[in-house]
C-alpha cells in the first residue's frame, strides 16, 4: 500500500510539473502584452520597457518559467494585475467556497445516487427501478441551467423561500449560509445523482449476478448482508472513480451554475480573470484547479485500492 | 447375458413405484416429482420434469447429465437459489422429512449454509475478491451459530487445517486472488463444513481445476464425507469422477431422470440407451487413433410443454414407433435401480452400436524427411517491464522456456499440461499470434514469425486455429456464412458465387446442412458452433491447424463427434494438428505423439503409446494416475493414485520446473541443475535427473494397456 501510494504521488508530481509548463506556455501565447496592460493605454514606450525589464519579461521563457515556478513553490502565486493585490488570498477565498459547494454536493450525491442505484438494481424491472431510470433520464437529458432557472423562479422569485443567488459566509450564521447553498447544490446534484444512480445500478446488476453473491446466499446470509457486504462493496469501484472526478469538477468551478446563482467560486473567478486578461490570476487559478483535480483522483485511486485488495497487494495493473 | 439387471416392475401392470418412495423412511433428502420451469422470452422452458431421487444419510449421489439436462437446476432448487426466472411447478423437496417448499423463505435461508451447505464449480468466482478468506469462512458461523467474528477465528483455522491447508492462520488472512485454484476450492469446502451440515450440494466442484488438483480435492471430499458421515449431492458431467466418489448415481437427460441406481451397476452395465451412449462416447486411454469413438447423434432439443414421447427417442438407435408415441415412466427393480425406458429389459445386454468399424490408417506419419513445423529453443516471457521507478520494474513470467519439437506432415502432436504450463503460449507462438522472446519457428522451412511480420498472407492461410470457446470465437452479429466468407476472400476467392458454393461445401464437410450459412451463432448448439469454427479454419485450405482445447468445453457425446470429425479431416485432407488439451484421454485418442509440458518446459515427449507406459517422468506418472476413469472389469483393479501437492507457481532460477511438487525429488541437484534429457526409446525422451532404469521400475498406471499392441 505504501509502495502504491508512493507510485501515485510520483505520478502526481509529474503531472503537476507538466501541467504548470502547459499553463505557463498557454498564457504566454494569449494575445496582449502584460507590460502595456499594467502601464495603461496611454503610457509611453519607455514606461512599458521599464516595466518589462522590472518584471523580467525580456528574459528567455525558460528563465521566466523558472522564476514563476520557484515563486509557486515558495507559496507566492503572483499579483493580480486587475485587482492589484496578491493572487493567493483571492484564490483561497474562492476555493474555500467551491470546496463547501463540492463537499455538500458530493455528500448528497453519494447518499442519494448510490442509494437509488442500489434500489433500482435490487428491484430490477419493477416500479422502483423504472422510477429511478425515468428520473435519471430527465436529470441527464435536461441541461443544468434550465433546472437552475426553474428553481430560481419557483423558490426564489415566486415562493421567496430562498435567496436567488450570492453567498453568505458561515460567520453570518448557519441559516443564511445554508439557505444560499440550497439552490446551487440542488441544481448541481440533479444531474450528478442521475449519473451516479445509473452507474451504480448497472455495476450492481453485474455484481448481483456473480458467483460470489450466489455463494453468499448459499451460506444463508440475509439479503441485506448479501447486498451490502458482498455486492455493494465490489459494485462501488467504478462509482468511486466517477465521484472523484465529479468532486474535482465542482472544485474547479462549475461556471454555468456559479454564474446563474452569482456564486463566487472558482468558476466565476476564472471567468473574471480570462475576461480581464489577468495573466497571473489565470495561471494561478488553472494551476490550483488542476492540482485539485489531481488530488481528487489520487484520493479515488487510494480509495479504490483500499476497497480492492488486488491493487493493494500490487497484483493488479498498478 | 440377456438380463443383467432384472426389472421386476416391468412385469407388473402398474409402473409407478420409484426407488425414491421405497427408501422414504431413511432418506435424508428426498426429491419427489420435482418439476421446474424457466420463463424465457420464447416461452416456458422445462428444466426438470418429474424428477425423483433420494439420498440416505452418508450416501453420496451423483447427479449426472450434459449441459441443459437440468442437473444444476435441481441442485439450485434444493438450495432455494433458482433465481427469478426459475419456478417450481410441482413436487416436493423433503429434507429430514420436511418439505422445504412448505417452509417460509426465511426458514429455508436458515437451513442454507447451516444444515445444507454448498460448494460451487468455479472457486475463484465463488469467493468475494474484496474480503479475506477467513472472514468469508466465518460468515456462516456468525450467521447460524451465533459466533462473534473474533470467536470464529480459531474455528476458521481449525476448518482450514481440516481441509489440508498447512498454514491456516496465514491463509485465513489472505485474499482469494493470492491463493491457487486448489487452495480456493479447499477454502470453499472449509466454508461449507463450518456449521457441521448434514447435506452437501456439490455443483461441479472440480470442473474448473487441473486434473492433479482435482484428484486431491476428490480425495479430500471423499474422506470428509466418510469421516463426518455427510450426505452429498454431487452434480457433475464427468462420469469418471462420479465413479470415484459416488455410491449412487442419477442420470438426467432432457430434464428427466432416465436411469438411477448404484454407481457400479449403472456405469458398468448401463441399461438406458442414453447412459449406454454416454459411457461409450467417453474417450479412453485404451483406444488410439485407429478407433472411431462411439457418439450419440443429434443434439438435445429445448423442451417446452409436457413430453408426449420418450425424450431420448430422436437420438436413440434402438427407438421404434412406440417410443415416439408414449411418454416413458421410470420403473424400478428389486435392487433399487430404475430406468425410464420400456425396452430396458430387452436392451439390458445390448451394447451401444459402434461406429463404422472401418479401421483408420495405422499411426505412421510419412517419411521423416522435412518436418512441416520445426520449433527451436522457443522462449516466451510475459509481463517484463522496465521503468524509471525501480519498484515498478518487473522481471516478467517465463511462460515457455527453451522448447524444441517438430511436427511431420499428417501428424497429430498432442500437448498436455495444466493451466499455466505454457501449452497455449506454445500454440499461439507457432501461429505468430504471439511474438516469441527467443527461438525460431519454421513452417515448411520458412521463418513463420518473420514472414508474418512482413505481412505474408500465404503462411497465415496455411496455418489455422480452432479455439476452446466456440461461442466467443464467432461474431454474434454475423451469420455463419459471413463469418466464413472473410477467410475465403483473404485466400483469394473473389467470385461471390464461388464463395457461396465453397461455404456450402465446407459446411457439408464438417457435417452441417449447407443452409446453416444463413444462421446466427446463437441459433446453434455448442457442438454445431465448434463445427462452424472448424469449417472456418478449413476455408483457407490449411495444412496445419492448432486446436487449443478445441473439445474441452463440449459435452461428452458432442466431444466424441468433434473428435471423430477432426480425425476424419486429418485422414482425408492430410492435415497436421497441434492438439492442445488438459485431457490425457482425448490426446491418447487423437495424437500420434505427445509433449507433456510443465512450467513452460517439456518433461516428456514421445509416441503416445510409449508415454502412456513406463518409464514415466514423475509428472506424467502423477498426471496419468490422476485421470478419473470408469473402472470396471475391463480396466482391472484401480492402481494406487499419486497425489501431488496443490499447484504452486513453478520456482524460478535453474533446476527442474517440477521440483516444487515432485514426489520423487532427489535433492539439491533438482534445485540447481536443469534435468538432462534421457532417451528411453526411439523418439521417447524424458527430462529428469532420475536414471531411466529407475524410472522404468515403476508399475504401469494403465495395466490394461499391456494387453494391447
Amino acid at each position: 500500500m505504501l509502495l502504491y501510494t508512493l507510485t501515485r504521488l510520483a505520478y502526481l508530481a509529474m503531472v503537476l510539473v507538466v501541467m504548470s509548463i502547459l499553463v505557463f506556455l498557454v498564457t504566454q501565447a494569449m494575445p496582449g502584452d502584460v507590460a502595456s496592460m499594467i502601464a495603461g493605454q496611454f503610457a509611453s514606450k519607455e514606461v512599458i520597457d521599464a516595466i518589462t525589464v522590472k518584471l523580467g519579461l525580456d528574459q528567455p521563457l525558460i528563465v521566466q518559467y523558472g522564476r514563476w515556478a520557484a515563486g509557486i513553490l515558495q507559496g507566492d502565486l503572483g499579483r493580480s494585475l486587475v485587482l492589484e493585490q496578491p493572487v493567493a488570498p483571492i484564490l483561497m477565498e474562492a476555493l474555500s467556497r467551491s470546496l463547501v459547494l463540492a463537499v455538500v454536493a458530493l455528500a448528497v450525491v453519494t447518499v442519494i445516487g448510490i442509494g437509488a442505484g442500489v434500489l433500482a438494481a435490487v428491484r430490477r424491472g419493477r416500479m422502483a427501478d423504472q422510477m429511478v431510470s425515468g428520473v435519471s433520464y430527465l436529470g441527464i437529458a435536461v441541461p443544468d441551467f434550465f433546472w437552475a432557472i426553474v428553481l430560481v423562479l419557483i423558490f426564489g422569485s415566486y415562493l421567496k423561500w430562498l435567496p436567488t443567488g450570492g453567498y453568505a459566509p458561515l460567520a453570518d450564521g448557519f441559516v443564511p449560509w445554508a439557505s444560499h447553498l440550497v439552490l446551487p447544490v440542488v441544481t448541481l446534484v440533479l444531474m450528478l445523482i442521475a449519473r451516479i444512480a445509473r452507474l451504480t445500478r448497472s455495476s450492481m446488476i453485474d455484481v448481483l449476478q456473480t458467483n460470489y453473491v450466489k455463494y453468499a446466499r448459499a451460506k444463508g446470509l440475509p439479503e441485506k448482508v448479501v447486498i451490502v457486504r458482498h455486492a455493494l462493496r465490489n459494485a462501488l469501484l467504478p462509482t468511486i472513480t466517477v465521484l472523484a472526478i465529479d468532486f474535482g469538477l465542482i472544485l474547479g468551478g462549475v461556471v454555468v451554475i456559479e454564474t446563474v446563482f452569482s456564486f463566487p467560486g472558482m468558476g466565476r473567478l476564472l471567468l473574471f480573470a480570462i475576461q480581464r486578461h489577468d495573466l497571473p490570476l489565470i495561471q494561478a487559478t488553472i494551476l490550483i484547479i488542476s492540482t485539485a483535480y489531481c488530488l481528487a483522483n489520487l484520493a479515488a485511486d487510494l480509495l479504490y485500492a483500499f476497497v480492492n485488495p488486488k491493487i493493494r497487494h500490487g497484483m493488479g495493473n498498478a | 447375458m440377456t438380463a443383467l439387471v432384472p426389472l421386476s416392475a416391468a412385469a407388473s401392470p402398474d409402473p409407478t413405484p420409484t426407488p425414491a418412495s421405497a427408501t422414504a423412511v431413511s432418506a435424508l433428502l428426498e426429491v419427489r416429482n420435482l418439476t421446474i420451469n424457466y420463463a424465457s422470452p420464447r416461452g416456458t422452458l422445462r428444466a426438470a420434469s418429474d424428477v425423483s431421487f433420494a439420498i440416505r444419510p452418508g450416501e453420496v449421489m451423483g447427479l449426472v447429465g450434459e449441459s441443459g439436462s437440468g442437473k444444476s437446476t435441481v441442485a439450485m432448487a434444493i438450495l432455494d437459489l433458482l433465481g427469478e426466472a426459475g419456478r417450481i411447478d410441482g413436487g416436493e423437496i423433503l429434507f429430514e422429512g420436511t418439505d422445504l417448499r412448505r417452509l417460509s423463505a426465511a426458514h429455508r435461508r436458515r437451513l442454507r449454509g447451516d444444515r445444507i451447505a454448498a460448494v460451487f464449480q468455479d472457486p475463484f468466482t465463488s469467493l468475494n475478491p474484496a474480503l479475506t478468506v477467513g472472514r468469508q469462512i466465518a460468515e456462516p458461523l456468525v450467521q447460524h451459530k451465533g459466533f462473534t467474528p473474533r470467536q470464529a477465528a480459531p474455528r476458521v483455522e481449525e476448518l482450514l487445517a481440516e481441509v489440508g491447508i498447512r498454514e491456516p492462520r496465514r491463509i485465513a488472512q489472505s485474499y482469494p486472488h493470492q491463493l491457487s485454484g486448489g487452495m480456493q476450492q479447499r477454502v470453499l469446502i472449509a466454508t461449507a463444513l463450518g456449521c457441521d451440515p448434514k447435506l452437501l450440494i456439490l455443483d461441479e466442484p472440480t470442473t474448473a481445476l487441473d486434473v492433479t488438483v482435482e484428484a486431491r480435492i476428490i480425495e479430500l471430499l471423499a474422506g470428509l464425507c466418510e469421516s463426518h458421515h455427510l450426505s452429498a449431492l454431487f452434480v457433475s458431467h464427468n462420469l469418471g469422477i462420479v465413479n470415484r466418489i459416488c455410491n449412487s448415481v442419477c442420470v438426467l437427460y432432457g430434464s428427466e431422470v432416465v436411469e438411477t441406481g448404484r454407481t457400479r451397476d449403472v456405469l458398468a452395465r448401463p441399461v438406458h440407451p442414453y447412459t449406454k451412449g454416454l459411457v461409450a462416447a467417453l474417450p479412453r486411454i485404451t483406444t488410439d487413433r485407429r478407433h472411431r469413438l462411439s457418439s450419440i447423434p443429434g443434439t438435445v432439443s429445448k423442451l417446452s410443454g409436457a413430453s408426449e414421447s420418450c425424450v431420448f427417442a430422436p437420438r436413440c438407435p434402438f427407438a421404434e414407433e412406440t417410443c415416439r408415441r408414449l411418454p416413458q415412466a421410470l420403473r424400478g427393480d428389486a435392487a433399487g435401480n430404475s430406468v425410464r425406458c420400456w425396452k430396458a429389459e430387452a436392451l439390458a445386454g445390448t451394447p451401444w452400436p459402434e461406429e463404422s468399424t472401418a479401421s483408420r490408417p495405422q499411426a505412421a506419419p510419412p517419411a521423416r524427411t522435412a518436418p512441416l513445423v520445426q520449433v527451436e529453443a522457443l522462449r516466451k516471457v510475459f509481463g517484463e517491464r522496465r521503468s524509471i521507478l525501480p519498484w515498478l520494474r518487473r522481471d516478467g513470467t517465463v511462460a515457455v522456456d527453451d522448447v524444441s519439437f517438430t511436427i511431420q506432415r499428417g501428424e497429430v502432436l498432442g500437448v498436455v499440461g495444466e493451466s499455466g504450463s505454457g501449452k497455449s503460449t506454445i500454440g499461439r507462438s507457432l501461429l505468430a499470434l504471439i511474438e516469441p522472446t527467443a527461438g525460431t519457428v519454421l513452417f515448411d522451412g520458412a521463418d513463420f514469425v518473420k514472414q508474418a511480420k512482413e505481412g505474408d498472407r500465404d503462411l497465415r492461410r496455411r496455418a489455422q486455429l480452432v479455439f476452446q470457446n466456440s461461442a466467443a470465437s464467432l461474431n454474434p452479429r454475423k451469420t455463419v456464412g459471413a463469418a466464413m466468407e472473410r477467410p475465403l476472400v483473404l485466400a483469394g476467392r473473389q467470385g461471390e458465387a464461388e464463395r457461396r458454393e465453397m461455404i456450402a461445401a465446407l459446411l457439408t464437410r464438417v457435417g452441417l446442412p449447407a443452409a446453416y450459412a444463413d444462421r446466427y451463432p446463437h441459433e446453434l448448439s455448442g457442438g454445431e458452433r465448434q463445427r462452424v469454427n472448424i469449417a472456418r479454419a478449413l476455408a483457407t485450405d490449411p495444412e496445419f491447424v492448432v486446436c487449443d482445447e478445441a473439445v474441452s468445453a463440449l459435452d461428452v457425446s458432442v466431444q466424441a463427434n468433434i473428435l471423430n470429425l477432426l480425425a476424419d479431416l486429418r485422414d482425408e485432407l492430410g492435415l497436421s494438428y497441434l492438439f492442445i488439451t488438459h485431457d490425457i484421454a482425448v490426446v491418447s485418442h487423437i495424437a500420434d505423439r505427445v509433449l507433456v509440458v510443465y512450467g513452460g518446459t517439456i518433461c516428456e515427449e514421445g509416441p503416445i503409446g510409449r508415454v502412456l507406459r513406463p518409464p514415466y517422468h514423475p509428472y506424467t506418472e502423477a498426471l496419468l494416475s490422476a485421470v478419473p476413469r470408469l473402472s470396471g472389469a475391463e480396466d482391472g483393479p484401480e492402481p494406487e493414485r499419486i497425489l501431488l501437492e496443490d499447484s504452486t507457481a513453478p520456482p524460478g532460477g535453474g533446476g527442474c520446473a517440477f521440483r516444487g511438487r515432485c514426489p520423487r525429488k532427489l535433492g539439491a541437484i533438482c534445485d540447481e541443475r536443469a534435468p538432462p534429457v534421457q532417451t528411453a526409446a526411439d523418439g521417447h525422451r524424458i527430462a529428469c535427473h532420475i536414471p531411466l532404469a529407475e524410472l522404468a521400475e515403476r508399475a504401469s498406471v494403465f495395466p490394461e494397456l499391456a494387453a494391447l499392441h
